[in-house]
């Protein structure tokens, strides 16, 4: 064994297979040996050789913990369609919590719910969100009256900050968060929902509240944490 | 060892049938893990985390790829997180130069041995790699685990490209001898 064509052509194909498989085939030759091994039985067995015998190192890999930023990105990325970052991260867990507090809902929104519905086939019925977060003190009951097309937001706990606005966003899946403006948490705030969010808005549209700078974020996309988000639901 | 990775293709199974719980799961038990992986290939932190996002968002999409049984589920989570790091990698350094010219540089490998196959899979590969000249094991060892280019190992170990590729191949086809004794 003192010169490289000693290797047989099977020997050959498997350090090839090797190669590739280590990682230091150029592209030309890697794409050339996927081709082959998508053709060739014996190929596939000594890929499945290498992959199995080499991952005995794998353990070489020390651990080290992902950074906390991953996950929520990836959930972002994977179950919302949204192509960036910023606040919108957390929302899909954050959904699944602010569900909880509908049962508090339902008792607001039989005292509130008594305009007419002139317009059945936007709304079947009236919607309500509960709205809040883990780890934040303000939620808000949302109440939405298709006859006069307001929402109606009931700060339930939490205080207003002197230097920062809270601001309304509505999000439908798939979509970028639209801005509904600023709400105060001291008092009963009335939105008057935009024909642009009015198209789409119903069940399953996501209410959520963010903390802005004075003003509502000046970017027309939130940069704040969430502090409450909650799914309309139809009562 | 083995309930854990029982655990583990399961939850891979549960993410093909599109369990998100089963994925976070998932992503709880092994991102550590594959963290570890695009991290030492990628030798950077925010290189190795948005890898680490791209290999979980294939895993997710491919995870009805996995056939229990084939592959240890661990092994085939950092080959996912290996395979995409290493295109990371490829994609920012020069493309290395084609491999099939003239391997014209002779050496004077070690004589094989027999190897002690009655061990497990892991002493199995050390006692292989413990059979090849050390630099011989360390440039199999870096290509596997560090991601190194053949440029890189020639570097490394300061010896020209080609030796570098004939001592590797050479290094393959004895490791190949010894791990199918």
């Amino acid at each position: 064994m003192s010169d490289e064509s000693n290797i047989s052509g099977h020997d050959e194909d498997s350090v090839l297979v090797a190669e590739y498989v280590l990682g230091l085939l150029p592209e030309a030759e890697r794409e050339s040996l996927r081709a082959r091994l998508k053709a060739e039985p014996a190929l596939r067995s000594d890929l499945a050789f290498w992959r199995n015998r080499l991952a005995s190192l794998d353990v070489e890999f020390a651990e080290s913990p992902a950074p906390s930023g991953v996950w929520p990105r990836i959930e972002q990325r994977l179950f919302t369609g949204q192509a960036r970052g910023g606040w919108w991260n957390s929302l899909a867990l954050w959904r699944s919590v602010a569900a909880g507090a509908l049962a508090v809902a339902a008792v607001a929104v039989a005292i509130n719910m008594t305009a007419p519905r002139p317009d059945p086939k936007a709304f079947a019925a009236e919607l309500v969100a509960a709205l809040h977060a883990e780890g934040s003190n303000v939620s808000f009951v949302a109440l939405y009256n298709s006859g006069s097309g307001e929402l109606r937001i009931t700060p339930l706990s939490g205080d207003q900050p002197s230097d920062r606005d809270y601001e309304l966003w509505a999000i439908e899946d798939g979509q970028a968060a639209k801005s509904m403006g600023v709400i105060a948490a001291n008092i009963r705030n009335e939105v008057k929902i935009a024909p642009d969010i009015l198209v789409d808005f119903g069940e399953g549209t996501t209410l959520a509240v963010t903390l802005e700078a004075k003003g509502g974020s000046p970017t027309g996309v939130a940069q704040g944490p969430i502090v409450a988000a909650g799914k309309a639901t139809q009562i | 060892m083995a309930a854990e990775t029982a655990e583990i293709a399961d939850l891979i199974s549960r993410c093909a049938l599109r369990d998100r719980v089963a994925f976070k799961t998932l992503y709880q038990r092994t991102s550590a893990k594959l963290f570890g992986v695009t991290l030492r290939i990628l030798r950077d932190r925010s290189e190795a985390e948005e890898a680490l996002q791209e290999v979980y968002v294939k895993i997710w999409q491919r995870a009805d790829r996995y056939v229990p049984g084939g592959y240890s589920p661990i092994s085939w989570l950092v080959a996912v997180a290996r395979n995409h790091a290493l295109d990371v990698l490829r994609a920012r350094k020069p493309r290395s130069e084609d491999i099939d010219l003239a391997l014209d540089v002779a050496d004077a490998g070690p004589t094989p041995e027999k190897a002690a196959s009655d061990r497990s899979e892991r002493s199995r590969i050390d006692n292989c790699l413990g059979q090849l000249d050390a630099e011989k094991a360390d440039a199999v060892r870096g290509a596997y685990l560090d991601g190194y280019s053949y440029e890189e190992l020639a570097d490394r170990h300061k010896v020209p490209l080609n030796t570098m590729r004939t001592w590797l191949r050479r290094s393959l086809m004895k490791l190949r001898e010894c791990l199918s004794a």
